[in-house]
């Protein structure tokens, strides 16, 4: 915005935000790294044992196993399911897509306590209960939203006219889907994708209430753990998780800029 | 496909509504075999919903779409198997030219030799042997349109369908395109259809037109004939410029005498008693030099006057024809133009012609 | 020239999986809840009569009420000047600043809470520090108390702030600013009267957000309020899955769906979802 600067006191309290937002994610690097027993900085050196303990217990790769596991399979339901409706959305859109597209959005809106405890016991009636296929299910069902935003967001850009020249040209639904559609929205499919397994990657509350002894995904035994002992292997996990996250984000960036050039 | 070249199109009745408002009402219109009609109207008249209806892009609210006789109306748009150019041309970005004419064989599972050979033959036609492996975005204007041509054309369709293709390009490289098509449409002999609202491109490239007004099919007809012959107020103004001069007709010996004020106007044709409307266009009036003679003269004085490069275009003010825009070749001009000059304006009685008042 | 009548039926088939999936999993599990909250432990609006007699279930609300009040009103504070800060940086600043606003809010609200309780509690990295720094000579109460739930859910609420309200500010044709000022307006006064009204969309939009994100809130809660201060969530998971008394845990969660629809519906032409997820790009 041409000649017009922030204020020091605007640059002072943004930068406080900043950190804010950040120093508390990065502290738990040096904590992961501490040469004690306990949560602390490292006194004398830094050590690796906490991570060595941490990819020794099998219980703690158990559940990172799981966890990438309905992660994985989550977001294959999310991604084709999604995808498939923003674009039946966006091709007929009309007052009934839009509909669609609103409740679509509602497992973001809706608190996931509500979502859980009717989940428990839905699950209860179907023997779905501690089960990978009730977690995949769940999972997949809230992350739905993340693709259908950003696969709208990717099909905004797109020239209609495509569809309807390809249809013309005596392409059937699949074959335009396979040819023209989604080879111009995949940026958006995989950002999408990101964003669904992020989200069954780090979902917590609706797992508390519909698993328990077979499905003990990472951030229970997270969760667990905080509430049993703090000690600095949790710093770990969460290292490993952040860890994580940043990277599929700098991918999903990646992406991004790409598509821009 | 058959050996035939072309294909016979026929629109019984066909309408569009939406809601309340009606695009579209009860078209009907026959399509030779090879031939190449223009749907010509302004903007809001209907031909691209008339297009799109026979692409099968929009469901007709009424009527019948026949090729051939056969009842194509409940047909999807990829079964009608006809070739289409966008407006705009809607090239596939994320494929190579000849990926793009390539697409119509592939949905139609040709075996990857024959439709090499295709491909290379439509691009051989439109000139872009040599730009087979660049990407749409990498193209001129004029080489797209060319690429959209041949994607329409590779596959042997039934009819080409072109809505506004020439309308993204700039005037030079139009007129140049317009011979293009004219020549293409020469050398594959297929029916094409052209929708577009530039009355210059739908004269110079039609074998027909059909001009096109608040949803209705006017008139139909060759260009000259249209051009000569308008049956409407709205035709003889959208299709070149037009005076219109509205009086009293009685017929006479030679055709019609059309009285207003003190002045009668002779024109061809008939007239009943009455009421009665002639269009005279612009370029058939005279300057007439001091002694000429012609079956009608009015006087007048010049109101306005500009110059054109090709010619004049005079504005004179008349007693009882109101004012008359008068278009003069320079050589074809006596005096210099100036206001208020006095001059005698003359037409053949061949010049003007009857036509009806639009219904409102 | 939307496909209608027997063309549209093949799009249909696309959209009809997810729609069945999302029915059948998700609409309907929340429509037992709903059952739920008026047949448990018997048919009727006992449950519901709650709201007016029982202390306690007027108390959780009034604490989820106050606790959302704050976290949104310090959220858009600090969001307000973060997005403000954004928008008038360069490009390549711009890029910097989103990411440090993007990997938070894609950060685990489970590692963020731990992280929190690393540095808040009473031997806590803060309360360490600042003891050995002598600046205080007792720990201070961070955490497992409302202050540390309104330290935990305003920093994962700062994001959601500040993308609704960037885009909004993005919107603002800088020329307006300039015309302002050349117009004679000093540099508040331009703020003031041109800046802060054109992104006022953007803040009501964030503070909708922000606040019914706050009103279910779960995680965040429960770790860093320590079981001493109640909110909604976790006074429903109470209510289940210790008291078993499902009728009114269900009941308080209707409550809260219906009161967050209720708040979307009437904002629902400033709030666009669409918008937080497109801001990276």
């Amino acid at each position: 915005m041409g000649g017009y600067r922030p204020g020091w006191l605007n640059g002072t309290i943004a930068w406080a935000t900043v950190i804010y937002l950040i120093l508390p994610i990065t502290i738990i690097l040096p904590v992961s790294l501490t040469d004690q027993r306990f949560l602390s900085l490292p006194q004398h050196a830094l050590s690796g044992e906490h991570y060595a303990r941490l990819l020794t217990t099998p219980a703690w790769i158990n559940a990172i196993l799981q966890s990438a596991y309905i992660a994985t399979a989550s977001t294959l339901v999310a991604v084709v399911l999604g995808t498939l409706c923003a674009i039946g959305c966006w091709r007929l859109s009309r007052r009934s897509t839009e509909l669609v597209r609103a409740l679509m959005l509602l497992p973001i809106i809706i608190p996931s306590i509500a979502y859980a405890i009717g989940l428990y016991r839905y699950f209860a009636g179907l023997g779905l209960l501690d089960s990978f296929t009730g977690v995949v299910i769940a999972h997949g069902v809230t992350g739905i939203p993340y693709v259908v935003i950003t696969v709208s967001t990717a099909l905004a850009a797109f020239d209609p006219r495509l569809e309807s020249a390809a249809r013309g040209m005596g392409a059937s639904l699949g074959q335009t889907l396979r040819w023209v559609i989604l080879p111009r929205i995949m940026p958006g499919i995989v950002s999408g994708a990101i964003f669904a397994f992020i989200h069954s990657w780090d979902e917590l509350v609706v797992v508390l209430f519909i698993a328990s002894r077979r499905v003990f995904t990472l951030p229970r035994k997270i969760w667990d753990g905080i509430n049993e002992n703090l000690d600095p292997a949790m710093a770990a996990v969460a290292v490993l998780l952040v860890g994580m996250t940043v990277l599929l984000l700098l991918l999903d960036l990646a992406l991004r800029q790409q598509r821009r050039d | 496909m058959s050996a035939v070249a072309g294909h016979a199109l026929s629109l019984q009745g066909v309408a569009k509504r939406y809601g309340d408002f009606t695009a579209v009402q009860g078209a009907t219109l026959e399509v030779g075999n090879g031939e190449f009609l223009t749907l010509l109207g302004p903007s809001g008249s209907g031909k691209t919903t008339i297009l799109m209806m026979i692409a099968g892009f929009v469901e007709p609210s009424a009527g019948r779409i026949l090729l051939d006789g056969r009842d194509i109306t409940a047909l999807p748009p990829e079964r009608r198997d006809f070739g289409m150019v966008f407006q705009g041309y809607a090239l596939f970005p994320h494929m190579t030219v000849a990926e793009n004419v390539a697409f119509p064989l592939r949905v139609r599972r040709m075996s990857r030799g024959d439709r090499e050979a295709k491909v290379r033959a439509a691009l051989d036609l439109v000139q872009l042997d040599r730009f087979a492996d660049r990407r749409p975005a990498q193209l001129s204007g004029g080489q797209q349109q060319r690429v959209a041509l041949a994607r329409a054309l590779v596959f042997d369709p039934a009819l080409l369908l072109l809505d506004e293709p020439l309308s993204a390009l700039d005037k030079k490289l139009r007129a140049e395109l317009q011979e293009e098509l004219k020549a293409l449409h020469r050398r594959v002999g297929r029916t094409f259809i052209n929708v577009t609202h530039d009355q210059e491109e739908a004269l110079s490239l039609s074998d027909r037109i059909a001009i096109l007004n608040h949803g209705n099919v006017v008139q139909v007809g060759s260009p000259e004939g249209l051009y000569e012959r308008p049956a409407t107020r709205f035709v003889a103004d959208f299709l070149g410029k037009s005076n219109f001069i509205e009086g009293e007709a009685a017929p006479d010996a030679g055709g019609m005498a059309l009285r207003r004020g003190g002045t009668v106007v002779l024109a061809r044709g008939t007239a009943p008693a009455g009421k009665a409307l002639l269009s005279l266009r612009p370029e058939k009036i005279a300057l007439l030099p001091g002694g000429g003679v012609e079956d009608n003269v009015v006087e007048g004085r010049i109101a306005a006057w500009s110059y054109l490069g090709t010619g004049y275009a005079v504005t004179v003010a008349t007693q009882d024809l109101g004012e008359l825009r008068v278009h003069l070749p320079a050589w074809r001009i006596p005096v210099a133009p100036s206001e208020g000059l006095a001059v005698r304006l003359g037409w053949s009685r061949d010049a003007a012609v009857a036509v009806a008042e639009d219904a409102a | 020239m939307n496909p209608r009548g027997r063309h549209a039926l093949g799009w249909w088939a696309l959209i009809m999986p997810a729609f069945l999936l999302m029915t059948a999993f998700y609409v309907a599990p929340i429509l037992q809840v709903l059952a739920i909250s008026v047949t448990e432990p018997q048919p009727g609006l006992g449950n519901y009569e709650r709201l007016f007699t029982s202390e306690s279930v007027q108390r959780v609300i009034g604490t989820t009420l106050r606790i959302g009040f704050i976290t949104t009103v310090i959220s858009l504070l600090l969001g307000y000047v973060l997005a403000y800060r954004i928008a008038l940086a360069g490009p390549r600043a711009q890029r910097w600043w989103l990411l440090a606003v993007l990997v938070p809010l894609w950060i685990s609200v489970l590692v963020r809470a731990f992280a929190w309780v690393t540095l808040l509690r009473r031997q806590g990295l803060v309360n360490e520090g600042l003891l050995a720094a002598g600046v205080i000579e007792e720990p201070l109460a961070l955490v497992w108390n409302e202050l540390g739930i309104v330290i935990g859910m305003v920093h994962y609420m700062v994001p959601y702030a500040v993308l609704p309200m960037l885009s909004a500010m993005r919107e603002i044709d800088p020329r307006v600013l300039a015309a302002a000022r050349g117009l004679g307006a000093s540099r508040a006064g331009a703020f003031l009267r041109v800046f802060l009204p054109l992104s006022l969309p953007g803040v009501i939009a964030a503070g909708v957000l922000v606040f019914i994100f706050s009103l279910g809130f779960y995680i965040t809660p429960a770790i860093l309020g320590g079981g001493k201060t109640l909110m909604a969530a976790e006074w429903i998971k109470l209510q289940i899955l210790d008291l078993i008394r499902w009728g009114l845990g269900a009941m308080l969660a209707t409550m809260l769906v219906v009161a967050i629809l209720a708040t979307l519906a009437v904002f629902s032409r400033l709030v666009n979802l669409r918008r937080l997820f497109g801001a990276g790009g």
